[in-house]
């Protein structure tokens, strides 16, 4: 249990953050936790499964746009929207996902950016049913969840749960079959599973995922565009996961608190962020390939490496 | 609607799908001796357009002044590409995709802001020179007269490069690295300078294809954003590594937009991604590259 | 180890809560937030905007600040021309630097979005380059002040212009060509269906919606073209307006085809002044040029004109007028306290430079004019203006009040 205590106090100081920051920060703090949520989803077909997407975004704006859509023009109860959310995008990870995994490396990319702007083309251009480039405005979450503190708990439940689930479904053999893949794809084919339908369902899983995020998106900042769907917004979950790393479960959650903390914090006082992201882009790309993970595991392991080597040292002098 | 309409758009078409080789050649290059996909590509194609209008700019009164900056920009290009490759792409040939595409997306970034930084937020306007001023007719087909020089360039690039790899000895030596890296610096020829060299003509028909674009309309923030997709899109169409393909990729995509603002205004942006998403899914080298197991 | 990280985390994290600028209550700063295209399609506009707002506070604070005692402290932030950045940067302004009026938008989809949002936050909002008739004819928000012509007063002004020409020529169909965002979809719109009213007889033979932010024309041009039609009518606004005549002109367009009525704004005749076609009719929102008899404008030009060194386009005009209606709110109120402005300026008549105008209490919309001329060459200035210039008033070109409350009952 001593692994999980950690865990537990950082959900503790979460619970008690909104009563000691100000108003602003709650903001951000929601905000860490919607995109947290989309990276980690993005992070199932990255991390465990080994392929990369650049058009995960698809499936958080299909997600916005249901819940988004829903609120606006019925009076559906936001957590059905939710749900509706998660089966949009659900649906159209399906759609895509069926032709995608048929593909791996720089194709499978490709053609989920492709997918991805096709997506963000259909509903730029759907002007009457989507509002176009207007985007939804005017997007009011329920009365109990006005308040932005109510709705920072709200999403912590959310968010909370919906990774829960994930992570049970990361440690099942399901979550393994897809280590599997990603290790050694001919192998996992050799010992009889079917690797495409695998990866269908976990495709659908991770976009279902991404989909609830942006649902909790649109009600909180009260306008969502289509841009949410576009490649640039497809590399921000990528960002977060490599920032983080992404071989942990965490991490991207760790690189969604770092992004965009940094992305709050620097345009308080400057326009170039993209400049500041991409400077720490290259850097993390260059010299912490694993992220902040990889750099605690490898602490970590020279920490035990120490500990273990240290006796044989110590045995050898005695020895010597 | 007469013929000579139909031609124009053909015309138009032709235009557009010219400049967009320019600007996927070098992509398609860079991509097929390195396998390296360089994200940041219209990025520095619209730094090469920036310096066309710096070049430009200075020139000002000198008979002949656009057409210099245009050289001197693509030359210019050729440099920054070679000391980005020195300093950062050779850094990532043995890394994973997902590292390659991160790092040069970075790139795209930190380029934009650069840009931002040097020639402030501002339109630049370039004064077209009186000889491409006017309309020419063709066939009684107007024609932006610019785009004649254009198509002659884009033609002249396609067999340049076609040229080059074909009949030199130096683009034999590329080719060969592309089947085996180990063979030709088994032979003494060091890899290292000749990806240098590759990614450094890549870039410089970068900044040509940017200078190229600089006099159309106005050189704006951000215009690189949309050119990236679309160059990825012909590259893939075409098949990666292929020259040709990007070619006639560039051709078909630009024709099919033209057509499709005369036919099915609203689907024009959308086709070029239904057509790369049906490449993809059913042929996924492409129409000219080499079949693989995906 | 790992507890200790912990809090040093929440310590962290709760410093930053307390990092915020802390205002003395003596001599209260007005914070003025401004929320512009700095980047982004509608730049070109934008720069004149945020220079004469910086003028105008300038003039201001030389005084003082708000009634003589709250010097006004400026914050600029970039919309980049998107919906969802300028909600973001208005959420910022209001919480993190705590302005009480928001200036701005360029793009009529960025004030669409901001409004809700100031509205929540009971912050004061004047869009003054934005001007989509969505911004005041729907969900409408006592927060929200628009102090230009709206897209349906331009579009009528345009089609009485326009009707007369087509009479006189014998026209029977036109095409439209509109930038595909609200502003764009909007003005045709407005402009198809007065068309209809006032000109029954002409018929749309076609709809080109470019994208906002495209750059290459050539395929709408030879398009356009290819249909023959009698005149077209252009919705295209800033960098858009620059690349879509520039690129037309280079294929004879304004030679064979009219071109009446489209936005020509005072930045398109200063920045195209060599290749602008003259003789073509066109329409724009605040020329100075035609209130130089107005105290008031010929101060703003010459200020202008010292301290920038080029002269005011309609935006520059229009910001500048709502620094300066805001300015006047505050001065009716007494108090720079929002809710009181807000109800000073309902209905009320101030001055601007295009003379004493009011708001009018349905749609908190000023009532300015539209200007209709010929472009021509003029011996006064270093690039063309309008000749004939004909001044459609605010209160002649608005929609009646009886179909916007129609439109408001079927929200």
């Amino acid at each position: 249990m001593k692994k999980y205590s950690w865990l537990v106090l950082i959900f503790i100081a979460t619970l008690i953050l909104p009563h000691v920051i100000g108003e602003f920060w709650i903001h951000v703090a929601i905000e860490i936790l919607i995109f947290g949520l989309f990276a980690v989803s993005f992070n199932m077909l990255f991390g465990y499964m080994g392929q990369l997407s650049f058009g995960h975004a698809a499936y958080f704006g299909v997600g916005a746009y249901a819940t988004g859509l829903l609120m606006l023009k019925t009076s559906v109860p936001l957590p059905v929207c939710l749900v509706f959310s998660m089966v949009a995008a659900g649906a159209t990870a399906l759609i895509f996902g069926y032709f995608c995994v048929r593909l791996t490396g720089i194709y499978f990319a490709i053609l989920t950016m492709a997918f991805g702007q096709l997506i963000y083309y259909i509903i730029f251009q759907w002007y009457s049913f989507t509002g176009g480039d207007n985007g939804l405005q005017g997007i009011v979450p329920p009365e109990w969840l006005y308040n932005v503190k109510n709705y920072y708990y709200f999403t912590i439940f959310i968010v909370t749960a919906a990774l829960i689930v994930m992570w049970f479904i990361s440690e099942s053999p399901f979550g393994y079959t897809m280590r599997a893949i990603r290790d050694n794809t001919e192998r996992t084919r050799f010992i009889g599973i079917n690797v495409r339908k695998y990866m269908l369902i976990n495709f659908v899983v991770a976009g279902m995922f991404a989909g609830l995020a942006g649902g909790l998106l649109g009600p909180f900042t009260r306008s969502i565009a289509p841009d949410l769907c576009n490649w640039q917004q497809s590399g921000v979950p990528v960002f977060m996961t490599v920032i983080g790393g992404p071989l942990g479960f965490f991490g991207p959650m760790i690189g969604s608190v770092i992004y965009t903390f940094l992305f709050a914090f620097v345009t308080g006082f400057t326009e170039y962020w993209p400049l500041t992201i991409g400077l720490v882009i290259i850097f993390v790309v260059l010299y912490m390939p694993g992220g902040i993970l990889g750099l605690v595991n490898e602490k970590m392991d020279s920490i035990k490496f120490k500990e273990q080597t240290g006796d044989l040292n110590n045995g050898l002098e005695k020895e010597a | 609607m007469d013929p000579s309409m139909i031609f124009a758009q053909f015309l138009s078409g032709l235009s557009r799908g010219m400049m967009l080789f320019l600007i996927a050649s070098g992509l398609s290059l860079i991509f097929g001796v390195m396998n390296i996909l360089n994200f940041a590509h219209a990025a520095l194609w619209l730094v090469g357009a920036y310096f066309c209008y710096t070049f430009w700019y200075l020139m000002q009164g000198t008979a002949l002044g656009l057409w210099f900056s245009i050289v001197l920009a693509a030359l210019a290009l050729a440099v920054v590409g070679w000391i980005i490759e020195v300093v950062l792409i050779r850094r990532v040939y043995n890394r994973e995709l997902s590292e390659q595409l991160l790092l040069t997306y970075a790139l795209v970034l930190i380029i934009d802001d650069l840009i931002k930084i040097v020639w402030g937020v501002e339109d630049k306007l370039i004064e077209r020179p009186p000889v491409v001023a006017d309309p020419v007719f063709i066939f009684g087909a107007p024609l932006d007269s610019y785009f004649v020089f254009v198509i002659i360039v884009g033609f002249g690039v396609a067999i340049g490069l076609w040229w080059f790899l074909k009949k030199t000895r130096y683009g034999h030596i590329v080719r060969a690295s592309v089947f085996s890296r180990e063979m030709v610096s088994a032979l003494g020829i060091p890899i290292p300078r000749i990806y240098t060299g590759v990614f450094a003509m890549g870039i410089f028909i970068a900044g040509l294809a940017g200078a190229i674009q600089a006099p159309v309309g106005s050189i704006t923030l951000g215009m690189d954003m949309a050119v990236i997709i679309q160059a990825f899109c012909v590259v893939v169409i075409g098949g990666l590594g292929s020259l040709l393909g990007t070619f006639v990729a560039s051709l078909v995509v630009g024709e099919v937009y033209a057509f499709s603002i005369l036919f099915w205004p609203e689907g024009a942006l959308v086709l070029i991604f239904i057509v790369t998403a049906l490449v993809l899914i059913i042929r996924p080298w492409g129409l000219f590259g080499t079949p693989v197991r995906t | 180890m790992k507890i200790k990280v912990t809090i040093i985390a929440c310590m962290l994290i709760a410093l930053a809560g307390w990092v915020q600028p802390s205002s003395s209550m003596a001599a209260e700063p007005y914070h003025l937030g401004v929320d512009l295209a700095i980047t982004g399609t509608g730049a070109l506009y934008c720069k004149d905007g945020v220079d004469a707002i910086k003028l105008a506070v300038g003039e201001i604070n030389a005084k003082g600040g708000f009634l003589g005692k709250h010097p006004v402290k400026l914050f600029i932030r970039d919309s980049h021309t998107k919906p969802d950045i300028a909600v973001r940067e208005a959420k910022d302004l209001i919480l993190r630097d705590k302005v009480r009026a928001i200036l701005g938008t360029y793009s009529s989809a960025c004030a669409v979005a901001i409004k809700p949002v100031a509205q929540e936050y009971k912050v004061l909002h004047i869009p003054a380059i934005s001007n989509s008739e969505g911004i005041t004819l729907t969900h409408f928000s006592p927060y929200t002040y628009q102090v230009v012509p709206n897209s349906y007063m331009q579009a009528k002004a345009v089609v009485l212009g326009v009707a007369e020409l087509a009479k006189k020529k014998g026209w029977t169909n036109y095409i439209t060509i509109a930038s595909d965002y609200e502003w764009g979809r909007s003005t045709q719109q407005n402009t198809v269906e007065l068309l209809k009213q006032f000109a029954p007889n002409l018929k749309l033979k076609k709809e080109f919606w470019p994208r906002l932010g495209e750059t290459q024309y050539t395929s709408y041009i030879t398009a356009i073209m290819a249909q023959k039609p009698d005149f077209v009518i252009g919705s295209v606004a800033s960098k858009d307006n620059v690349a879509w005549m520039k690129q037309a002109k280079a294929y004879g367009f304004f030679d064979k085809i009219p071109y009446p009525g489209s936005l020509i704004s005072v930045s398109e005749l200063i920045l195209q002044a060599k290749t602008l076609t003259r003789g073509l009719v066109g329409l724009c929102r605040a020329p100075f040029f035609a209130h130089m008899d107005v105290p008031m404008m010929a101060n703003f030009v010459k200020n202008f004109k010292a301290k920038y060194n080029r002269y005011p386009s309609d935006w520059a005009v229009m910001e500048y007028d709502a620094v300066y209606a805001l300015k006047q709110g505050i001065d009716k109120a007494g108090s720079i306290n929002s809710e009181k402005v807000k109800d000073a300026l309902k209905g009320a008549t101030i001055d601007t430079t295009r003379g004493k105008l009011f708001f009018r209490d349905i749609d908190n919309q000023l009532s300015c004019s539209s200007y209709i001329g010929v472009v021509s060459d003029d011996p006064k200035y270093p690039f063309p203006i309008y000749h004939d210039l004909v001044e459609v008033k605010g209160p002649d070109s608005w929609r009646p009040e009886a179909e916007i409350l129609e439109a408001r009952s079927k929200e």
